[in-house]
Parts: structure tokens; C-alpha cells; sequence
């Protein structure tokens, strides 16, 4: 494009390499390869090719690689975007909240964590109504855990302080 | 399969085979209701609650909770103009007008009504075809079984809403998931790291969860939250009268039809047979002119043919075991967590369990008339429920169910995880439903592949050349791929 400037059709560039689709398939791609790397690294007792553990995974890996490059280009090119977060702040806390939620199930039960989590998650999403979030969030794994626990005989994870909850 | 339907029927009566159909058939069409949840991520949150079952009473409550929520997206299409489920979308085009005009007692009326007609005629289609089908399929051997997976996987395809390319990619990345763990020959371990964790490969439950639930309520939270929708005056479902139907007969029927033939192609979904059904409906009724404006017509093609679509869509799966979309490979997943080999031999197998499904199937289809006409009432103030209240309680439900599946909280951390690469995936345009397919029907892939190479000593080209029903499913499969390439292809020479 001789009319344009060189500093936009540069922008443009990094616009078209930096946005969030790209990235994400570059990440596929960096998984995909090292992941079939990593199939050289190991030995195992069958020398016969095709009767190789790694034999389909290899397959499946050059296929998932060829794929993942044939999407970055046609994402570069087409400059096509994601789309637009409303709120990084509320899709930051519910999923950082939803993450550390399920890895303390299994340390500290399953009641106390949910509480804290359906309060934060509740409050992320904008609810703030002083008698409904608490209500909500000790209502529900309550009733879970009166449920499984006491009804059903199936007990969830209870909490290093009580065998109650 | 006839011999064994007195025990089917036992099975379908006992205390705990009724809990299941009615609760399953409620739970269904509530969470149908819901907008957001759909019938993939409602059969989703049920699914480990399904694993303290026996084998009968878990796949019926998966197929009553789907047929429930096919229906139950039309309440939330008719009174507050959102579909509960895509494959309500059709019915918010005449449903929502109708209720518009102070008829939405009426509109859910003939939605019911259509609803059932459409059920019930795909259940006596899957009754009489599905046993047909998986006789032919007896008759394969690794080779032929292998073709024929390949053939299934091509309906990743047409399951890639958006692009080819990224639904390919997600079907390699599920099949991928599958081979990590134990080889399925030599039983060495592969992609574990040194974890043992890993050892028996990735929960698929947890999968299955973390990329539709979990991702589901990430999407949510990353896009503007919706207002409580207003709810148009509803005082319970009117049952259109036979004077009613004068006219409209052909209609229904048509629909019925177009909604149990595409059901049986694979991956081809419940939301596209309702358009085209609207389509034709459009096209042929006497009453077309009212289209749009709240016609009955529309309301009866729309929701006949997404119904037929379930019976339909269980008919490769039950008899030959491959999946036509998302929600039939969990249901193809929970047989194999119930200790049931999918396949072409599951009808032979299983005759009293496979009795019992069909049947059962039919009987949610009965019960979708009176349960509906009950629960349209209770539904309509749950579509006034913020939300937020509703994302919440799914992550703590999915938590709930998966943390059952194994009692492992690894699982849990595997979930977490399918969530949020979901959640990126899905924001790049990646379809979900592809990895789900991929992880189910990998396993078969691979072991009759590697059984297939030992029969004929590493040959390849042998698989075809002297395997004429491998060779004609093969091609089936090249067909099946190329069509999509060659209608783009088309279209962007015609442009």
C-alpha cells in the first residue's frame, strides 16, 4: 500500500500478530510441538513401529500441528478479533475464584469453600444485596451437603474443623 | 429384542426406573427453561449424579433430561422471546408474537402438543430402525469398525459451527486427550509425566464438564450480564382444541419427518432441523402468510421436528456407537463409565438394557404432556432468577457431581482446568463439541487401527483393498469431508 505510512501499516502489523486469537493458536501450536518432541523422549518395549504406543499419538500430533499453523495463518490474515471482554475485573475474579474454589475442596472441605466462593462469585457478577448473596451462599452448599452427607450417605469433603460440614 | 421387553418393563416400573423418568423429565425441561444452560450443559450438570446408578436408570435419566430440555427451551422462547436451548430459536419467531397478543397459554399449547407428536414418533423410529442398523454392523471386524469411526468422526464437521479448520483442531486435541494414560495393546503409559495421577488417563466426565459447564459460566461473566427479562401474562398452557388442528395436520407431520431424518445424520442438531422444518412450514402451509406474526404453523414446525430430532440422533448412536453430537457422545461416555462397550454389538449385548432404554424413551415422550402443562407454571418465575444466581450454583453443582465421579479431587483440578481452556478456545471461535467427540470415539480409533495393521501385517492400503465394506465406508468418510471444502470452494466462485 504505497499511500500509508509506514508507522500505521506497522501498527497494523502488530495489530494483526498481537491480538488475543493469535496468540492462543500460537499457543496450540508451541503445545502441539512440544508435545511431539516429547514422543522421541520416551522408550518403550515394542520395536515394531506401528504396534508403538507413540505410533497413533504421533499421528494424531502432525495432524493437530498442520491444523494449528493453517488457523494461525487464516487468523493472521483475516484479522479476525475475539470477542470483547465487558469486564476483565469480573471475568478475572470468577475465574481465578472458580480455580482456587475446586483446588480447596479437597483440603478444606467442600461447604466452607463454596460459601466463600458463591459470596465472591455473587459479589463479581454484581449482586450485592445484603440479605440474598449471604442467604444464597450458605442456603445452597447447605443444602448439598444436608443432602449428600445426612440424606444420602454419600459424604462430600468436610472441613479440617468439624465432621459436620 | 422383543424377548426381552418384559424385563425392560420391570425395570421401567420399579420405584427407582419412575423416579428417574419423572425427575429426569422435570429437571429437563426446568433447566431447558433456563436461558444459557441449553440441553448440552443440563445433561452435563446431571451426568455424575448418573454414576451411583444401575446401567438403566442412568441412561434414561440423561435421555429424559434431554428430551425435557428440548422442550423446555421453547417455555422460555414463548414468554420471554430467548430460547432456552438454539433449537428453540425457530419457536421465539411465531411463539413470542403469539404470546404478544395475550396468547401464550395457547402458543405453549400447540408447542406441547407438537412437542410430543414429534417425540414419540422418533422414539417408535429408533424402536425399528436402530436394531435394523446395528444387524448390518454385526457383521464388522476391526477393519470395517475402524472405517466406520472414521466415517463418524467426519461429523466433526458439520458440528464445526464457524469454521472447519477449528472444529478439525478440536476433534485432534480430544482424540489427543484420549491416549494420555495406559496404550490401550501394551498398557505403557504415555503423556503422564511421571504423574500418577495420570495414569488412567483424563477423567472425561471432568472434560466434558469443565469445557461445556464451567466454560459456559466464564463466557457468561466475560460479556454484559443480561437484565430479568419481562415476562408476558401467562396463566397456564391451553391445549389447542381438534378443530384447531383442521388443516394443520400435514404440517405436523412434515415436520415429524424432517426432524427424524436429519436427527439420524450425524452432527447435523436439533436447531437446524427446526429451521429448515420453519423453512418448509414457511413454504407449504396454507397458512404461511401468518408466519412471524404469531402463527400456530410456525410454533408446530418448529418444535414436531427439534423433538423428532432426539429419537433420530440416538439412532447411530445406540446402533452403531457413533455419536451425532455432544450430547449423544456423554451419553455414549456414561455407557462406557457403566461398564458397556459402544459399538455395533451393544443391541446384541444388551438386549434387556437397550429394551429398556427405547421404551423408556418413549414413555418421557408421554410423560412430556402432563409434566409440561404442570411445570410451565413453576418454570415461568424461574426465568425470572438473576443470573448470577444461576452461574454460581452450576460451578457448585459441577463441583458437586465430578468430586462423586471417582472421589478424587484431582478430577476437580481437571475440570478447572477444561473450563477455563474451554472458555479460551471458545472465545477464538473453536467449537467444543468436536473435542468432546474426539475423546469419545479416540479410543476405538486407535485400538481397531492398531488391531487392523496386526491382521494385515503393517499393510495399510490392505484395510480397503480387501475389505469392500471398510473401502465403501472410507470413501463415505472422503465424501463427508471434501463436501464442505467443495461448497466453500463453490460459493467463492459463484461470489
Amino acid at each position: 500500500m504505497p499511500g500509508r505510512p509506514a508507522a500505521n501499516l506497522k501498527d497494523d502489523l502488530m495489530t494483526r500478530i498481537a491480538n488475543e486469537r493469535v496468540v492462543v493458536q500460537l499457543g496450540l501450536l508451541i503445545v502441539a510441538l512440544a508435545l511431539y518432541a516429547s514422543t522421541f523422549a520416551q522408550s518403550f518395549s515394542s520395536s515394531d513401529l506401528a504396534q508403538s504406543p507413540m505410533f497413533f499419538p504421533r499421528i494424531i500430533l502432525a495432524l493437530w500441528i498442520g491444523l494449528a499453523v493453517i488457523s494461525l495463518v487464516q487468523s493472521a490474515r483475516a484479522d479476525d478479533q475475539a470477542q470483547p471482554i465487558a469486564s476483565w475485573l469480573r471475568i478475572g475474579v470468577v475465574l481465578v475464584a472458580t480455580l482456587v474454589y475446586v483446588n480447596l475442596i479437597g483440603s478444606e472441605g467442600f461447604f466452607l469453600p463454596s460459601v466463600v466462593f458463591a459470596l465472591i462469585c455473587l459479589s463479581a457478577f454484581g449482586i450485592r444485596h445484603p440479605l440474598f448473596v449471604p442467604v444464597f451462599a450458605i442456603a445452597v452448599p447447605g443444602t448439598l451437603v444436608l443432602l449428600f452427607n445426612h440424606a444420602l450417605g454419600m459424604p462430600l469433603p468436610t472441613s479440617r474443623f468439624t465432621y459436620l460440614f | 429384542m422383543l424377548s426381552s421387553l418384559p424385563d425392560a418393563i420391570a425395570i421401567l416400573l420399579s420405584f427407582e426406573g419412575l423416579v428417574v423418568l419423572v425427575l429426569g423429565t422435570v429437571l429437563g425441561i426446568i433447566l431447558g427453561a433456563m436461558p444459557g444452560i441449553g440441553s448440552t450443559v443440563a445433561v452435563a450438570i446431571v451426568l455424575p449424579f448418573t454414576l451411583t446408578m444401575s446401567q438403566a436408570p442412568a441412561i434414561l435419566l440423561l435421555l429424559a433430561v434431554y428430551a425435557g430440555s428440548v422442550y423446555g427451551g421453547s417455555i422460555a422462547a414463548i414468554l420471554i422471546n430467548t430460547p432456552g436451548t438454539p433449537q428453540s430459536a425457530a419457536t421465539c419467531l411465531d411463539g413470542y408474537p403469539m404470546a404478544q397478543r395475550g396468547e401464550a397459554g395457547l402458543a405453549l399449547g400447540w408447542a406441547t402438543v407438537a412437542s410430543v407428536v414429534g417425540g414419540l414418533i422418533s422414539a417408535v423410529v429408533l424402536i425399528f430402525a436402530a436394531p435394523q442398523l446395528a444387524s448390518v454392523a454385526l457383521e464388522f471386524g476391526p477393519i470395517e469398525t475402524f472405517a466406520l469411526i472414521l466415517l463418524g468422526m467426519t461429523c466433526i464437521v458439520s458440528v464445526s459451527t464457524g469454521s472447519v479448520v477449528k472444529g478439525l483442531l478440536a476433534g485432534m486435541i480430544g482424540i489427543f486427550l484420549s491416549t494420555v494414560g495406559g496404550d490401550p495393546i501394551l498398557g505403557e503409559m504415555r503423556f503422564t509425566f511421571g504423574n500418577w495421577q495420570l495414569f488412567a488417563g483424563f477423567n472425561l466426565l471432568a472434560v466434558v464438564i469443565g469445557v461445556f459447564a464451567l466454560s459456559e459460566v466464564f463466557m457468561r461473566a466475560s460479556v454484559h450480564i443480561s437484565k430479568v427479562s419481562e415476562l408476558v401474562a401467562f396463566n397456564g398452557i391451553v391445549l389447542p382444541s381438534r378443530a384447531m388442528w383442521r388443516g394443520r395436520l400435514r404440517n405436523l407431520s412434515k415436520s415429524v419427518v424432517i426432524g427424524n431424518l436429519i436427527g439420524v445424520l450425524p452432527g447435523t442438531g436439533a436447531a437446524t432441523a427446526a429451521f429448515i422444518s420453519y423453512a418448509e412450514g414457511r413454504r407449504s402451509s396454507p397458512n404461511r402468510a401468518g408466519f412471524g406474526k404469531g402463527e400456530p404453523d410456525g410454533i408446530v414446525s418448529s418444535e414436531a421436528a427439534n423433538n423428532a430430532v432426539t429419537g433420530g440422533a440416538l439412532v447411530p448412536t445406540m446402533a452403531l456407537g457413533i455419536p451425532g453430537d455432544a450430547i449423544t457422545a456423554v451419553m455414549l461416555a456414561t455407557l462406557t463409565l457403566h461398564g458397556i462397550t459402544p459399538g455395533p454389538k451393544l443391541v446384541e449385548d444388551n438386549p434387556t438394557l437397550i429394551a429398556a432404554i427405547f421404551t423408556g424413551f418413549f414413555i418421557i415422550n408421554l410423560l412430556l404432556l402432563p409434566l409440561g402443562m404442570l411445570l410451565s407454571r413453576v418454570a415461568a418465575p424461574i426465568l425470572r432468577v438473576r443470573e448470577a444466581f444461576m452461574m454460581t450454583a452450576i460451578v457448585i453443582l459441577c463441583a458437586v457431581g465430578i468430586y462423586f465421579v471417582r472421589g478424587n479431587p484431582f478430577d476437580l483440578l481437571v475440570m478447572g482446568g477444561a473450563g477455563v481452556v474451554g472458555f479460551l478456545l471458545r472465545r477464538q471461535g473453536v467449537p467444543m463439541a468436536p473435542l468432546v467427540i474426539g475423546m469419545v470415539l479416540g479410543p476405538t480409533l486407535e485400538l481397531t487401527l492398531r488391531q487392523g495393521l496386526i491382521l494385515t501385517d503393517g499393510n495399510f492400503l490392505a484395510f480397503f483393498t480387501g475389505h469392500p465394506i471398510a473401502l465403501v465406508l472410507a470413501l463415505a468418510a472422503c465424501v463427508a469431508l471434501m463436501l464442505p471444502v467443495w461448497r466453500a470452494l463453490r460459493a467463492r466462485s459463484t461470489a
